[in-house]
């Protein structure tokens, strides 16, 4: 059969196509048939079939295994295995991150050019609580060290503070911006 | 209902001419992705908690929205039809992931069509900011200016080490892609742009056609976008890809400065010829059309074609798409229908708005 499109190849492709009940048929060959999906929009095509790169990095036997546990890592929030975050190239929920944390290090460095911590924008009420925690800790550090000095008073206010903050803490959601 | 408004082949902001290398650059856009920590991602949750996803995004944008001066849309996928959607695809205003999309998903869309908020695509949450010509720093600051505001909100699925976490590995961290979409005649006659691909790819960005894979680009239309997003701030990412953004429109305009000093009739020529196509074919293939298009394009911006509106073009590059001419149509329309429709569409806009009538096209 002769391509329907270009009438001169030979067709290699059929092309049904159904819109609002009516079918249409078209017999390609392989050119046409390319040409005819070329009006896809490319803003939010994967750029590469994450799932293939994933399978091609880790053959899916030994990945499924979790090498510390020496058995099949699931996620016990979605359900998620490894195998089937290999095979789809997606993680279920937040929680697989963590499941899956000891492989994920070298998935990351292979798509992020070697790198696997975040450096960017943190949520406002995140970053407070974060920054009000290491705070806390820094306080407590130098309590410590003040009661090994013996300087009690300097302790006392340090743990004035630090009970200040905890309180930030506990209050809720601390004033975010 | 409230999408019809966003249907018309009736230009976007972003479509406009204006802007920094907006001969070469012709849009920018940047796309947040986020997750809610309460719910599992779209890839495994039940159809339950997508409608309380959608809900609760959905409902903190409608009441949240003018505290940013926004009034948005809010639409619901299901319930639009077919073409509907397909229109709003070739619109960018939706994805064609969301288009497609099993469960219960919306859109919500700004009065300007700058801001395009898509709940339950692959991540609960993308928002999506779009500019015309080549502002990242100023797509970036309205995409995040609405990113802080939602947070205040909703609770955001983040990771102290891996940062914001996304349904894709190639998304976490910033969970941004930013993206400017070049106009590269120049570059792809002289072959040089297969050279300039290869080299990008190795700097953690990516350039490719915008429209269909393989290696030609369709009207000479390339995207080039960051593909790390995890080590780098948004602001890192940011400065990379205007960088080298800036090296290729540099790049673009020697090679068109060659073509014009070597062969000037030639180009001319081609132009001319291209013009001639779209003001008076009667079938007219996307193909051909989008090959026509950036000829004209390339014969404004050196000055030979005078009286044609740019932004005549950017609107016809959307709206020469087969659901815009359907939906424009109000018909369905088999392939050579839409050639007929398409050429038709253009004579129509290049000769009402664009060239003033010379009388010759009574057919």
């Amino acid at each position: 059969m002769i391509c329907d499109q270009c009438g001169e190849r030979s067709a290699s492709v059929i092309v049904k196509q159904q819109q609002q009940g009516q079918i249409t048929e078209l017999h390609l060959c392989h050119i046409c048939a390319a040409e005819n999906h070329s009006i896809n929009i490319a803003f939010e095509q994967d750029p590469l079939a994450i799932h293939q790169l994933l399978s091609n990095w880790f053959p899916t036997s030994q990945a499924s295994i979790n090498p510390v546990k020496k058995e099949a890592a699931t996620c016990p929030s979605c359900g998620f295995t490894f195998h089937k975050f290999l095979q789809l190239g997606k993680f279920g929920c937040a929680s697989c991150y963590d499941e899956f944390a000891p492989q994920l290090n070298e998935i990351f460095k292979r798509f992020h050019n070697g790198n696997t911590e975040h450096t960017g924008k943190i949520p406002a009420s995140y970053g407070t609580t974060l920054k009000i925690k290491k705070e806390i800790e820094e306080l407590r550090k130098q309590m410590q060290a003040s009661i090994q000095g013996e300087h009690f008073e300097e302790a006392a206010r340090l743990r004035d503070e630090v009970r200040v903050l905890s309180s930030k803490l506990e209050g809720g959601a601390p004033n975010g911006s | 209902m409230a999408v019809e408004r966003f249907l018309q082949p009736r230009a976007s902001s972003w479509m406009a001419n204006d802007g920094e290398n907006v001969d070469i650059a012709m849009s920018t856009r940047i796309r947040l992705a986020r997750n809610l920590t309460d719910f599992k991602f779209p890839y495994s949750f039940t159809e339950d908690e997508a409608l309380k996803v959608d809900k609760e995004i959905s409902s903190v944008l409608l009441d949240k929205g003018s505290e940013l001066d926004y009034t948005f849309s809010h639409i619901s996928i299901e319930e639009l039809a077919q073409l509907q959607k397909e229109v709003l695809v070739e619109k960018h205003l939706i994805s064609p992931y969301l288009a497609n999309s099993q469960h219960s998903s919306s859109v919500l869309l700004s009065e300007n069509e700058e801001l395009s908020i898509m709940v339950n695509e692959e991540d609960h949450l993308r928002i999506q900011s779009l500019q015309s010509g080549f502002h990242l720093q100023n797509a970036y600051k309205i995409a995040n200016e609405l990113d802080s505001l939602l947070e205040k909100n909703l609770s955001y699925a983040f990771h102290e080490k891996y940062g914001y976490l996304t349904s894709c590995p190639t998304n976490v961290g910033t969970g941004m892609r930013a993206s400017v979409m070049l106009h590269l005649p120049a570059l792809t006659m002289s072959h040089q742009i297969q050279r300039i691909i290869p080299a990008i790819s190795r700097l953690g960005m990516v350039v490719r056609g915008i429209y269909g894979e393989g290696s030609e680009a369709l009207g000479n239309v390339y995207q080039i976008s960051n593909q790390l997003t995890l080590g780098k701030s948004e602001y890192e990412i940011l400065q990379d890809l205007e960088n080298m953004t800036e090296q290729i429109i540099q790049q673009e305009r020697r090679a068109r400065e060659a073509i014009v000093l070597n062969s000037p009739l030639i180009l001319e020529d081609r132009v001319y010829r291209s013009l001639g196509i779209l003001t008076h074919s009667r079938l007219l293939t996307t193909e051909e059309a989008a090959t026509c298009l950036s000829d004209v394009r390339l014969g404004i911006d050196l000055k030979m074609i005078q009286d044609v509106d740019m932004s005549i073009l950017n609107e016809l590059m959307i709206f020469m798409q087969p659901a815009f001419l359907q939906q424009y149509a109000d018909k369905p329309l088999q392939p050579k229908e839409r050639d007929f429709a398409r050429a038709k569409l253009f004579r129509e806009r290049l000769n009402k708005e664009g060239i003033n009538s010379e009388g010759e096209d009574l057919a």
